[in-house]
């Protein structure tokens, strides 16, 4: 403390000292040497794959920038689930009760579909869902009330496509789903 | 007055200990976050809230600054004076740059805050007084500096195309989340900085961890500035 030179401003109330050049010449020339030193064999090669050294690399640092970019082409690569297939169901909707009937589609998949209903018109909601999302987002293609819908759909993103039917009324109402594409079963939820 | 427990204390402790987050991110806003923001429509105050006190007590960047600025205040008063200083500064860039639409670079706003601590580290220092002779205006230096990091705040906003519905209420609601976030994280800073400056080590390691500060400045403006020359 005796060493340190006060400043007793009253402009400004800081009471702190004003550092020897000798001191201020050592605290910047550490800041500048450590700075750049962390930063060139541990931050750009973790964030960027930036390493001039390869002590980053030999660290196992640049893995962790090389890990990001991946991840979406793994997903297409790995993404062939959905074979061409057909598949023909009854679905049997309870009354004054609603239920999903859901098929995995990775985007750009396309699938023809046909349903009706016997026993009276349902409110219907086909929408889809993204893969991973925890929000509840989804994305309505169709709502409406009817017996009888036929369509096609090119999947605008991975994740679950389907149907949400709600029976209004005071009876059971089967429904009679056709389906042909590109797709994986999920079934009702 | 720091030197004593205040009896708000314990209950300052518990929010910043619920407002912790073991991930931290100096840029950008985290997938869950990201997702919410995407698929949000219109007015929802609480979320924005939380996005922009979690922004606040895990972005490392604004709070190194903090640190840097109440690091030699001692009086109270003083560290409410530079706080609200700061915190008009940022609030009137982040309202302003995101309603009027302001295009940022964000890594160019991002090293300019690296730059605030590094300056503040050196400031901290004398450094200023004693190469330039005189002490720059430290109130002057933080405001400005404040208005920085607000760009900052508003670039984060920006990444998202926020749907124009609501967007003036959620951005308060994220500025109040901000100050929330920026109150409880200073909070913290100060009764560990109150308990240090007890011990003779307070000011024995003053310089180095000047030092340090602007070693961290150095290194996310060198961050910054990668990220800047690399992706543009």
């Amino acid at each position: 403390m005796t060493q340190l030179e006060q400043t007793g401003s009253t402009q400004h109330e800081l009471e702190h000292s004003v550092q020897s050049t000798q001191t201020l010449v050592k605290a910047s020339a550490f800041a500048g040497l450590f700075g750049a030193l962390i930063l060139t064999v541990a931050i750009l090669p973790a964030e960027y794959n930036i390493d001039p050294t390869g002590i980053g690399a030999s660290l196992g640092l640049t893995a962790l920038a090389n890990a990001a970019p991946l991840e979406p082409t793994k997903q297409t690569v790995t993404g062939q689930a959905g074979e061409f297939q057909k598949h023909s169901t009854e679905i049997t909707v309870p009354a004054g009760k609603g239920l999903e009937y859901k098929l995995n589609m990775l985007k750009g998949e396309t699938i023809l579909y046909s349903w009706n209903s016997s026993g009276g018109e349902l409110f219907f909601d086909f929408h889809g869902e993204p893969k991973g999302d925890k929000t509840g987002y989804f994305e309505s293609y169709t709502v409406s009330t009817s017996d009888t819908i036929r369509g096609s759909l090119t999947a605008p993103f991975d994740g679950s496509h389907g149907w949400y039917w709600e029976n209004k009324g005071s009876s059971p109402i089967t429904v009679s789903l056709k389906i042909a594409g590109n797709y994986e079963i999920i079934g009702i939820k | 007055m720091w030197s004593k427990p205040l009896p708000l204390t314990r209950f300052f402790i518990l929010i910043c200990a619920f407002g912790f987050s073991a991930t931290l991110f100096a840029h950008g806003v985290d997938d869950n976050t990201k997702q919410f923001l995407l698929a949000n429509q219109g007015v929802s105050i609480i979320p924005y809230m939380y996005i922009g006190a979690k922004h606040m007590v895990t972005g490392y960047d604004h709070l190194l600054f903090l640190v840097g600025v109440i690091f030699f205040l001692y009086r109270s008063k003083d560290i409410m004076v530079y706080v609200t200083l700061f915190t008009i500064g940022h609030s009137l860039t982040l309202m302003f740059g995101v309603l009027y639409d302001i295009a940022m670079n964000p890594y160019l706003i991002d090293a300019i805050i690296g730059f605030s601590i590094i300056y503040k580290g050196f400031d901290n220092l004398g450094g200023f007084k004693r190469v330039l002779g005189f002490q720059p205006n430290t109130k002057a230096a933080v405001m400005i500096f404040g208005l920085f990091h607000g760009f900052g705040l508003a670039t984060k906003i920006q990444e998202f195309e926020i749907p124009k519905e609501g967007l003036f209420e959620n951005l308060i609601a994220f500025n109040v989340g901000v100050e929330l976030g920026q109150f409880s994280a200073l909070i913290l800073v100060l009764i560990a900085l109150s308990f240090w400056r007890r011990h003779p080590s307070f000011l024995r390691f003053s310089t180095a961890t000047n030092a340090l500060l602007m070693s961290s400045g150095v290194m996310l403006v060198g961050f910054q500035l990668t990220g800047f020359f690399t992706t543009v």
